[in-house]
């Protein structure tokens, strides 16, 4: 983490030059970031073909400026994650690389086509677009929790209901789309993604009353909560299951379904729904006297409490907007990637929001970004077992090391002190450390 | 003490940071054996910079360190330690959940097999506190003893790995006047076993009062070393700040106005049902400042939070400006009028991760203009911290730098202006020069009294008896939970006499009291 970055948003920087610098910076980073969208889409439309054939045949298919605009959209997240967390997005990097390294060498040891292995993994979600769409699908849903979770870590809060409150979320979205009469298509997804949220907010207003006003743990609170959530799901699923259906699966959902607007992928207009909440989010947290108090708790509840601001209410806040969004994610899952509803629909989403809230630092506009190469992996890995039959549990132990690598910042930031401590001068995160009175030790 | 040799020698030290701030412009110091020397000076006038270097903690941009006459190169603290250095830092380096006696030999500790020796480390540890008067309780855990008891641990770890040169890094700021006693009674014995001692400090009092000789250091340079025998107090402020200190405040007479602030029976029982404010009553007027004088822990704490609506009473009433006011409801408070510098400003007064323009606006961040049709407007809370910045004088280079990137000094500016900026009618300031240096203290006590004379009902809290006396218009003695005095004039009172209320072996009658409201 960088320490000396400043807490509100570093747009905001007051010198002109510095300023001009970084729209300089930010144009060039536009450009290049439409450059390498254009060549990814060329590469994910015109699957295995290459040289200049591939690009009359990517441009020629109807896909193209879909799927070129969201690849363009995958660059300005990474573009808004670079500049919302500056030098640490090299240090994201570097841990990729690390993390990568390590993971080839295990390939190394138990795969017989190490290279092959290893590029289904890396390159896998570009090969095809059915694999691309996977990919950018799962992108969306962790972007959604991820900011859920943002949400509530902002405030210092461990709140990890969300899982809960996605599988609330999709229940009620669910529901409203079985059984609620035809009405006009947006509308009824409307009502869907109300319904998602109300059920979100009631579900994060349990634990958060109980933290603000009998001091209840809310990491117990809310994982004891979870089961309880799931059991209501599967009691409902079961109640509403066609008779003859042999597992518990609710009939497709026919209404209410967001557009697809990708052939051979689950991507719909949902995507302007994430875009929306970003922004909201990033709204919330950083313009809003409600994300003031949210991040005066996370930073010093006691302070918070002297300055004048009803922590129990902050508290109360931050778990319901969080809810909302946990509840919306659920909504996302029934209605644009399942299209109906099944047991353990949310399948852990949740958690790994959680990692993508710690990969994002608790910043907003940096999730998306975190979100696409989190879900990169969790695609890639099941493409690395059919492309290159490695094990779906070896995938796993490689992901799980890679998540381990990213979330470790303290490798990171051992390996600055002591460099720090070998040579001079200093770097200048590492003076500014010193300055906020950090004993730098070997 | 010239005879002595040399022990430590910085010769040209420069430290430059590379975001180009220079912490050390070609400073000198060389401490003798066995001396109490003191390094003083301003926050940021490079006192920590330097004992940084000598401790391994900072490589010098350039310039040389002797030990014992021998050229080294201190790269990391655990050079420092073989070369006989300790340092005691400000914010102590011990584990809570360990036991003294673990804590003393941490690292080193003696083994039997592959087991921790305990008992050996605890017999190590009574012996070495006893050869050197630094008692402490082997086995108690860290986390229960006081915080005079922590840092005679620092100094026994220090001794338990070999060490003869001390730095001890403002020591007594966290420090009671008892146990500031014992602690100097502790470093007159490590010197008389031979030891030496550096000694950070901004409190010339304490200069005077145990050191041999002080070098003096400000913007990054040493202005001079003297006796302290030969040096006045008047005489090194000039030093540290670079003019004329007036240790004497200019306070005009004072013109009382309406009651304020009026408390009436106020109770207060803590969680542990222990009643710690029994039926306090007294008023505050405008323009005039009340002080507190008391030995810390017996309700002073408690009141402020009271009247600041931080905890609730238990019973009576409080009233600002004739309105009765909520309590245990902060807001409330503050609309009212109230304006809070807390004891601990780190705990209370401020967000050390957040930004200064956040830190400045935790009272009015909600209204008008930072807040317009819900939404805040980051040019104006960025304006309003630039505004309070320049008026208060405090060093940053941006207002969007985290709080704890300042000095202690200028984080007590931060807290000061803004409660100073809320235009309050009522001022409770608990400690406001605790742990500040010089200039600032010169500084914050003419705000308090500029704003007395403004008309600002102020009350004062303060553990330090010379402050209280010099500020106040009044004085109020406080002695477990209740008033047990009133004074009109405090300059006609005795210290010795405030001293036997402190204590409790004297106390006013009612009467007494009412005729000095």
């Amino acid at each position: 983490m960088t320490a000396a970055a400043p807490t509100t948003s570093p747009m905001a920087s007051p010198s002109p030059r510095r300023r001009l610098t970084q729209i300089v910076a930010a144009l060039v980073g536009v450009l290049l970031a439409f450059a390498v969208s254009f060549v990814l889409t060329v590469h994910v439309v015109a699957a295995g073909i290459t040289g200049s054939e591939s690009i009359s045949k990517a441009l020629s298919s109807p896909n193209f400026n879909n799927i070129f605009g969201f690849n363009v959209l995958v660059g300005l997240a990474l573009l808004l994650f670079i500049i919302q967390t500056g030098w640490g997005a090299l240090r994201v990097l570097l841990t990729v690389i690390a993390a990568l390294i390590i993971g080839f060498i295990i390939m190394l040891i138990i795969s017989k086509d190490p290279f092959k292995a290893y590029n289904a993994l890396l390159t896998g979600p570009l090969s095809r677009s059915n694999r691309w769409g996977s990919w950018i699908e799962d992108a969306m849903g962790l972007t959604l929790v991820g900011l859920a979770i943002t949400l509530v870590f902002r405030a210092q809060l461990f709140s990890l209901g969300a899982e809960g409150q996605i599988a609330l979320g999709a229940m009620a979205a669910g529901l409203v789309a079985l059984f609620v009469p035809p009405l006009p298509l947006g509308v009824h997804i409307a009502l869907a993604v109300l319904a998602a949220c109300v059920v979100g907010f009631l579900w994060g207003l349990i634990p958060g009353v109980l933290r603000a006003y009998l001091n209840a743990n809310e990491l117990v609170s809310t994982l004891m909560l979870n089961p309880i959530a799931a059991l209501i799901y599967s009691y409902i699923l079961d109640r509403i299951r066609p008779a003859n259906a042999g597992y518990s699966v609710s009939d497709p959902l026919t209404a209410a379904l967001w557009p697809r607007i990708i052939t051979g992928t689950r991507i719909t207009t949902a995507i302007f729904f994430v875009i929306a909440a970003v922004f909201v989010v990033w709204l919330i947290i950083q313009r809003t006297p409600l994300g003031y108090e949210i991040r005066m708790i996370g930073a010093n509840i006691r302070f918070a409490r002297y300055g004048g601001i009803n922590t129990k209410r902050t508290i109360v806040l931050a778990m319901v907007v969080s809810g909302i969004l946990a509840g919306l994610t659920g909504a996302y899952l029934a209605l644009a990637i399942q299209q109906k509803l099944v047991l353990a629909i949310s399948g852990g989403l949740a958690f790994e929001g959680v990692v993508v809230a710690l990969l994002a630092r608790n910043k907003p506009l940096a999730v998306p970004a975190m979100a696409l190469l989190y879900s990169y992996l969790r695609v890639g890995g099941p493409i690395m077992q059919t492309d290159a039959t490695v094990s779906l549990e070896v995938v796993r132990v490689i992901q799980s090391i890679i998540i381990l690598l990213f979330t470790a910042e303290g490798l990171v930031a051992f390996l600055q002190e002591r460099r720090a401590l070998r040579r001079q001068p200093l770097t200048e995160q590492d003076a500014s450390r010193v300055a906020e009175g950090a004993i730098i030790q070997p | 003490m010239t005879t002595n040799p040399t022990v430590i020698e910085a010769r040209d030290i420069v430290k430059i940071y590379p975001n180009g701030v220079c912490a050390n412009n070609g400073v000198n110091l060389s401490v003798t054996k066995g001396e109490i020397h003191a390094l003083v000076g301003e926050n940021g006038a490079g006192k920590t910079t330097l004992m940084k270097v000598l401790y391994g903690l900072e490589r010098p941009t350039s310039g040389q360190i002797f030990v014992r006459g021998v050229p080294v190169h201190i790269s990391n603290p655990q050079v420092a330690i073989k070369l006989g250095i300790g340092m005691v830092h400000q914010n102590f380096m011990l584990v809570p959940s360990f036991t003294i006696a673990e804590n003393v030999v941490l690292n080193t500790e003696p083994r039997r097999g592959i087991a921790v020796d305990m008992a050996k480390a605890i017999a190590q540890t009574r012996a070495l506190a006893e050869q050197y008067g630094l008692s402490v309780v082997p086995e108690a855990e860290v986390s229960s003893v006081p915080v005079g008891m922590r840092q005679r641990v620092e100094i026994l770890k220090a001794l338990y790995r070999g060490a003869d040169i001390f730095i001890l890094d403002e020591p007594t700021a966290v420090l009671t006047p008892g146990e500031t006693r014992d602690l100097f009674a502790a470093i007159r014995n490590l010197v008389h076993q031979g030891k030496t001692v550096i000694f950070i400090t901004h409190k010339l009092r304490e200069v005077k009062e145990i050191s041999d000789r002080v070098t003096v250091m400000r913007d990054a340079k040493v202005i001079g070393t003297v006796n302290t025998s030969e040096a006045d107090e008047r005489m090194l402020a000039r030093m540290m700040v670079g003019r004329e200190v007036f240790m004497v405040v200019n306070k005009p007479p004072v013109r009382r106005g309406k009651p304020v602030l009026e408390v009436r029976n106020l109770d207060y029982v803590s969680e542990t049902g222990k009643a710690v404010l029994q039926h306090v009553t007294f008023n505050v007027y405008a323009g005039e400042i009340l002080g507190i004088a008391g030995v810390e822990g017996n309700g002073q704490t408690e009141l402020a939070e009271v009247l600041t609506g931080l905890r609730s009473a238990a019973g009576g009433t409080i009233s600002v400006d004739g309105k009765l006011i909520l309590t245990g409801d902060p807001r409330r408070v503050r609309e009212a009028g109230v304006a809070h510098i807390p004891e601990d400003r780190l705990t209370n007064g401020a967000a050390v991760t957040a930004s200064i323009s956040d830190n400045l606006v935790v009272d009015r961040y909600y209204r008008v203009p930072f807040n317009r049709n819900g939404l805040l407007q980051p040019d104006k809370i960025t304006q309003n911290a630039n505004a309070l910045i320049q008026r208060f004088d405090i060093v940053t280079s941006n207002s969007d730098n985290p709080l704890q990137s300042l000095s202690g000094g200028n984080m007590q500016k931060v807290i000061v202006a803004r409660e100073f900026s809320s235009q309050p009618r009522l001022l409770i300031a608990a400690q406001p020069t605790r742990g500040v240096d010089v200039g600032a203290i010169e500084f914050i006590h003419q705000q308090l009294i500029d704003k007395r004379s403004d008309g600002l009902a102020i009350l004062l809290i303060s553990a330090d008896l010379q402050e209280v006396l010099k500020l106040s218009d009044r004085l109020m003695v406080m002695y477990n939970g209740q008033i047990v005095a009133i004074f009109r004039d405090p300059s006609a009172v005795a210290e010795d006499e405030l001293g036997l209320y402190m204590l409790g072996s004297k106390r006013q009658t009612e009467q007494e009291m009412e005729s000095q409201q």
